[in-house]
């Protein structure tokens, strides 16, 4: 860089820029402290906290989902209908199921809107014997049950897909 | 008495480069006012959020800055962008920098006035290189530029402000 460009990197350096309002930092107090009003505990952030109670958050999340989905497990075993023997994978019930108040309070504004169980496997395997003696089949179903939360607010939608395996030993009929 | 020494802790901190971030801020907003907003929001989110985070602080409230600033930017309606655009992004003339001394004021009247006749893209880069002190990696980071890019922008930009104060210089 030649002399003259020096001399003129030097000039500006030598201006200090203007000083904020003295309102500024009034402001960014208030605003700092409107928000450890609201959120106490940042009073006391270290390092990485933030994104640890981000994650707590998620966690809190998810946990109510889990919850609303054992929920909804739960009411759909009492009350589907008798198994039939399916030989390939099939939506076995896609009606909507109505809003759980208590799950919806857990899960923030989502509120349950579908459930669908897609048998994926079925295998026989094979004769067993009862307690009584009694001979039996056993037969292993495999499903994905799907459950589907919606924010009617902001129309977004949420899923979760679990994996259920069912084993189900039926009383063998001999003719 | 946590509170306290924090309060005490970012205030000492912001006087030492709220000035410097302010005067980046003026070069994406519109007018010291925005500016100033566009500083205030960055910081609370900085300091809220972001300081836990590793890394140059300086940089990563410059980032914040500058996002902030163009959210500002984007939520204008079109008239107010094409203004801006017409104005080189500085519809005010409120000063970038502290009032010299006597006849020291003139010059730096000229050189404020010789900086908003530069390209936005230029002025960026040398405001960030002269008053923020950063790097051409860290300016580069900043802009989502190359640093090769940003030394050659700085190159013109000093190129381009010798030539409109050379007369001053040397008149």
């Amino acid at each position: 860089m030649d002399e003259t460009l020096q001399e003129l990197e030097n000039e500006l350096a030598n201006l200090r820029p203007r000083q904020v309002s003295r309102a500024l930092p009034a402001r960014i107090e208030a605003a700092l402290a409107e928000g450890a009003g609201r959120t106490p505990s940042l009073r006391s952030t270290t390092a990485g906290a933030p994104v640890r109670r981000r994650h707590s958050a998620w966690f809190g999340w998810l946990a109510a989902a889990a919850t609303l989905a054992v929920a909804l497990t739960a009411v759909w075993w009492q009350t589907r209908p008798a198994p039939a023997a399916p030989l390939a994978p099939q939506v076995r019930n896609t009606a909507p199921v109505p809003p759980a108040p208590e799950a919806t309070v857990a899960a923030g504004h989502y509120r349950p809107v579908g459930a669908a169980s897609v048998l994926y496997d079925l295998r026989d395997e094979g004769d067993v014997v009862l307690d009584g003696g009694a001979p039996a089949r056993r037969v292993r179903y495999r499903y994905v049950d799907t459950y589907t939360w919606k924010n009617p607010a902001t129309n977004a939608s949420l899923k979760w897909s679990v994996p259920r395996e069912e084993v189900r030993v039926l009383p063998a009929v001999l003719h | 008495m946590e509170a306290t020494h924090e309060s005490a802790s970012w205030k000492a901190w912001f006087a030492a480069h709220g000035p410097k971030l302010l005067l980046c801020a003026r070069q994406w907003t519109r007018s010291l006012a925005d500016a100033e907003d566009v500083v205030q929001e960055a910081f609370v989110r900085y300091w809220r959020h972001q300081r836990g985070l590793p890394g140059d602080p300086q940089a990563l409230l410059l980032t914040s800055v500058r996002r902030a600033a163009l959210d500002l930017a984007r939520r204008r309606d079109r008239r107010e962008a094409r203004e801006d655009l017409a104005d080189g992004g500085l519809g005010d003339r409120d000063a970038f920098f502290e009032k010299l001394p006597g006849e020291g004021d003139e010059r730096r009247l000229e050189i404020e006035s010789a900086l908003r006749r530069l390209p936005p893209e230029q002025r960026e880069v040398l405001v960030l290189k002269i008053w923020q002190e950063f790097t051409f990696e860290q300016i580069g980071a900043a802009l989502e530029i190359s640093p090769n890019t940003a030394s050659s922008r700085y190159r013109y930009a000093l190129a381009a402000l010798r030539n409109q104060l050379e007369p001053l210089c040397h008149g």
